[in-house]
């Protein structure tokens, strides 16, 4: 029991909160928690739990992403432009898809060739991914899908795409060597390569895959709301850092799961659409996201130094 | 300070460069009145750099400045003006910096005594005082600032605006404690090794919360000489001035990860960064090239960055 | 830690004990028509919330739910502004059975889909203040359409510069490149341009919802343009930014500066002369009718097409499926001083 806390402790807690918060939001507001109402509001939130996966595993090699968001813009935009000049929607979603990529890439390769800081790279490429998004868009809105490509991935696609690649993402992880290697990289990088751990292909790697998720959201979010513009992806980076690390992944890496990153959005979408659901203030929602980060961190590290020393 | 590192020479390259190109396609760039109001855009956003690269060169972040900002106005705002406090020059000044304090205290408790990454702790605080901030104007904004605190952001003293003075002083009082007091040496002795700068007994705790402490106050400070320069107090003021801050601060040079950098640098890059807007505006390109503002933003910081980089690596092969 | 979990879980088991309060068994569905002396609720969303803009036209709607005595108001909004997040709104209130929603309609390419959708599920919906496609709402309570906004502003700036052919370099600091409104408006206002030839658009800056930046835009524009005579500020900060630009420069009534926006925040610029006009509607007004339109709506007492709208503050012009606020207001040095929102 002890070494399972020990192991989980954080989706430990977390599991009790959305415990908590399920009995408060039952006792204030039942009609939140009915399948219909869930079900619209599931729905919202699956982007920002694709673009979390990638984001979990750069946070676990003590590596960070801030461009996710605007390699979402970018994606979605490459993918209206191109269904704008009649190309089959499959098309245009593999245009979306190398878009988004290649600006993962850029990421991967600046960050392990030129041993930059991550948080200085993607910062830099945030605004030049942003940037090109509303250039070559002009800022404009793009509209009108293929009612198919709307019905097929708005719907269960999505879903699909979420659970296959959460579940490829925990294996991964947790069982292969690549996986092990991705925590020896946040724990002690130096170490790590000197065990002959190829660091610099595992972060090109997976930044690559940030921008390939966060492209896969673009396709997403335009068959859902059938528009894109260039600012879709706006604040999604912040969002994304706060669900994961409120998952229990270490910001400084070397800890980290994909089952707690997820549960972190979870946690967060639900109380953000409660409150708005029950309060109608937006404002108040601010307040309560913040609040959440902060207590459920002061909770962890206390209770963490007592498990440490035990 | 030692003698200009080439550090910071990526950076002045660039700045001296793009300076050199707008100066000559529009010969009204470095007139004198465009210098001055140069200086005063410059001014908010030097004084808090000097604060963020404390915390910066200490191993942290801090990026809750912007919706601290927009909290510190809005404090500002709502005790100067006469249809709501109505509170005296002073009130209104020493209220801002010591909320400015305070809440710079309360990072500084997050990060030192609850273990929380800053990071996190200060990504909690801008989302958090960005909803008290929304709470305290409720929908309303602040159109009355009376004339004795617009002076503080409008006014002149001995021929030198006010916030340019003001920002002079904060980093003359930044470098004289970076580079000649033992608070400084701390602050580079533990960001470059913590655990060395324990074992050797520094007060790591009392120099990050101290840290913590001084970034609040500036953004107090940043607040009185540039919401007052505006005649609107509204609850949006601040937004994304975080990510400017630590950009500038990267961009000049100071690493990430703590230990290295110098404010000269962190100075050049506030300088690059503000003067590229207005440099697109000079350039006289038309409507159409605003659409490409912010691609040309994003890839002057990335060639500041690795120009850094690359001739940092040069250096180093050169010395081989 | 491992008192923790058990303490934790009793808790909220203790909170499940006490069981759904009476106030939280209301059900979802919203779709009958509602029966005399239920209360209908109604929604009123704005473009972004925490803007006076949008703070007095809820006074003004919070006003009409009072008189009205059977409207049960919520109001809110994204303090962001985001589309996204008005759609997210939208979708909740659909669920929580609203009766009518009044919408602000920030972006009609996100929220028309979601409006259609609400329409589907038997919620009525009225667009208010900006509108969105006509199929996806039943009535516009219209204060003015995105046409005489644009075609207003650069008349407005024509009068202001004056002589028969109004001459001079013009700019114009809008909100964010992608905010949907203010790029419409801009159409109408390129297209209202080619009437005044002499007027010739330099440059257009976008001031990302930020004060200071379109502050320091317009000030940066006199210089770079030296001939610049008029900026358009078309969003709520943009335009006190850019009047303080003009006037900080000295160049009160040399560089003439208009835009939309509340008497109370652009007061002092009219009275030092800085800004010559301010065009707008009274906001309190505006939220008031919607609420009134919300609530025949609700009724079914109002159709398109129907000749008029009888309000408690007078008769209203229809214009198809239009309910007209009737003529905006130009504020003046000499008027100003009578209105307050």
């Amino acid at each position: 029991m002890k070494a399972f806390l020990g192991r989980f402790r954080q989706e430990a807690v977390l599991l009790v909160l959305l415990a908590a918060f399920v009995a408060v939001a039952w006792r204030l507001d039942p009609t939140f928690l009915t399948p219909k109402v869930q079900g619209t509001l599931v729905k919202l939130v699956l982007e920002l739990a694709v673009i979390a996966l990638p984001v979990t595993l750069i946070v676990i090699t003590g590596g960070i992403d801030l461009s996710v968001g605007a390699s979402m813009s970018l994606a979605a935009v490459a993918f209206g432009l191109a269904a704008e000049r009649g190309t089959p929607w499959p098309l245009a979603a593999v245009c979306a898809l190398v878009a988004g990529a290649l600006a993962g890439m850029l990421n991967g390769w600046i960050v392990s060739r030129a041993r930059i800081h991550p948080l200085i790279v993607t910062l830099a490429t945030m605004s030049a991914y942003f940037g090109l998004a509303e250039g070559i868009s002009r800022a404009r809105p793009i509209s009108g899908f293929d009612p198919a490509f709307q019905s097929l991935v708005a719907g269960p696609l999505m879903f699909f795409v979420l659970a296959l690649a959460a579940a490829g993402a925990a294996l991964w992880l947790s069982r292969t060597v690549k996986g092990q290697a991705v925590f020896a990289i946040g724990l002690n990088e130096k170490a790590a390569r000197f065990s002959a751990i190829d660091v610099d292909k595992i972060k090109f790697w997976l930044y690559t895959l940030a921008g390939t998720a966060a492209a896969v959201a673009a396709v997403s979010y335009a068959a859902r709301r059938n528009t894109v513009k260039a600012d879709i992806g706006h604040g999604m980076e912040l969002d994304v850092v706060t669900a994961i690390v409120l998952g229990g992944t270490s910001i400084t890496g070397g800890r980290g799961t994909i089952g707690g990153s997820l549960l972190g959005i979870l946690i967060v979408h639900e109380v953000r659409q409660f409150v708005s659901w029950h309060w109608e203030r937006d404002e108040i929602n601010l307040i309560v996201i913040g609040g959440l980060l902060i207590l459920a961190l002061v909770a962890n590290s206390a209770f963490g130094k007592k498990t440490d020393s035990a | 300070m030692k003698k200009l590192p080439a550090r910071e020479l990526g950076v002045g390259l660039v700045l001296f460069v793009l300076v050199l190109a707008v100066q000559l396609a529009n010969p009204a760039f470095l007139r004198p009145e465009n210098v001055r109001d140069l200086l005063i855009q410059c001014a908010p956003f030097a004084i808090m750099a000097c604060g963020m690269t404390f915390v910066i060169i200490l191993g942290e972040i801090d990026i809750s400045v912007g919706s601290m900002a927009g909290l510190l106005a809005a404090a500002l705002g709502t005790w100067a003006s006469p249809s709501h406090g109505g509170r005296p020059l002073l009130d209104c000044v020493f209220g801002v910096l010591f909320l400015g304090l305070a809440l710079g205290l309360v990072n500084g408790l997050l990060v030192v005594f609850a273990r929380v990454p800053s990071i996190v702790a200060t990504l909690g605080m801008l989302t958090v005082l960005r909803g008290v901030t929304e709470l305290v104007l409720h929908g309303e904004w602040v159109t009355d600032l009376p004339p004795f605190i617009r002076q503080l952001g409008i006014g002149v003293s001995g021929g030198v605006p006010n916030p340019v003075l003001v920002a002079l002083l904060v980093v003359a009082v930044s470098i004289t404690l970076a580079s000649l007091t033992p608070w400084g040496r701390r602050v580079y002795a533990i960001g470059s090794n913590p655990e060395a700068a324990k074992v050797r007994g520094l007060p790591v705790k009392q120099v990050k919360l101290a840290a913590f402490a001084l970034m609040g106050l500036l953004t107090g400070v940043a607040v009185l000489v540039s919401a007052p320069q505006l005649s609107v107090v509204e609850s949006g003021y601040g937004t994304g001035w975080e990510l400017f801050v630590v950009t500038c601060v990267v961009v000049g040079g100071v690493s990430i990860t703590g230990g290295r950098g110098s404010l000269w640098g962190v100075l050049l890059g506030v300088a690059l960064l503000s003067i590229i807007r207005t440099a697109l505006i000079f350039l006289r390109l038309g409507d159409q090239a605003s659409y490409w503002e912010r691609a040309i933003q994003g890839v002057l910081i990335l060639t500041a960055v690795l120009g850094d980089r690359v001739s940092a690596r040069r250096r180093a092969e050169v010395g081989a | 830690m491992k008192a923790l979990v058990p303490a934790l879980l009793a808790a909220a088991l203790l909170v499940v004990g006490c069981g759904p309060t009476s106030d939280g068994t209301k059900t979802a569905s919203g779709t009958g028509a509602p029966t005399a002396g239920k209360k209908f609720k109604v929604y009123l969303l704005p473009k972004q919330k925490g803007v006076p803009y949008f703070t007095s036209c809820a006074e003004g709607a919070e006003d009409a739910a009072k008189e009205l005595g059977d409207i049960e108001l919520t109001y809110d909004g994204p303090t962001d502004g985001k589309p996204e997040a008005a759609a997210e709104m939208i979708e909740k209130w659909v669920l929580k059975g609203a009766d009518v929603i009044a919408v602000s309609c920030n972006d009609p390419q996100v929220l028309g889909p979601v409006l259609k959708k609400a329409r589907d599920q038997g919620v009525k919906v009225i667009t208010w203040d900006a509108d969105a496609s006509q199929d996806s709402r039943e009535l516009f309570v219209n204060q003015a359409t995105p046409q005489q906004i644009g075609y207003g502003l650069v008349d407005a700036m024509a009068k202001d510069l004056g002589g028969a052919e109004p001459t001079g370099q013009v700019a114009i600091v809008t909100a964010r490149l992608t905010a949907a409104n203010q790029n419409e408006w801009m159409v109408h206002m390129k297209e209202r341009l080619k009437k005044y030839p002499k007027m010739q658009l330099v440059d257009v800056k976008p001031s990302n919802e930020d004060q200071k930046l379109a502050f320091e835009v317009s000030r940066d524009l006199m210089k770079a343009y030296p001939d610049l005579k008029g900026i358009f500020g078309i969003s709520s900060v943009a335009f006190p930014g850019a009047a303080e630009a003009v006037k900080q420069a000295g160049k009160s009534g040399k560089v003439l500066v208009t835009g939309l926006a509340t008497p109370n925040d652009m007061r002092s610029y009219v009275k030092d002369g800085t800004v010559k006009s301010v065009l707008l509607w009274n906001t309190k007004d505006l939220g008031f009718l919607t609420i009134e339109v919300a609530e025949a709506v609700a009724k079914g007492a109002l159709k398109p097409n129907a000749p008029y709208f009888m309000s408690h503050r007078g008769e209203k012009k229809m214009q198809g499926d239009n309910v007209l606020l009737g003529d905006p207001i130009v504020f003046t040095k000499d008027n100003i001083d009578q209105f307050n929102f």
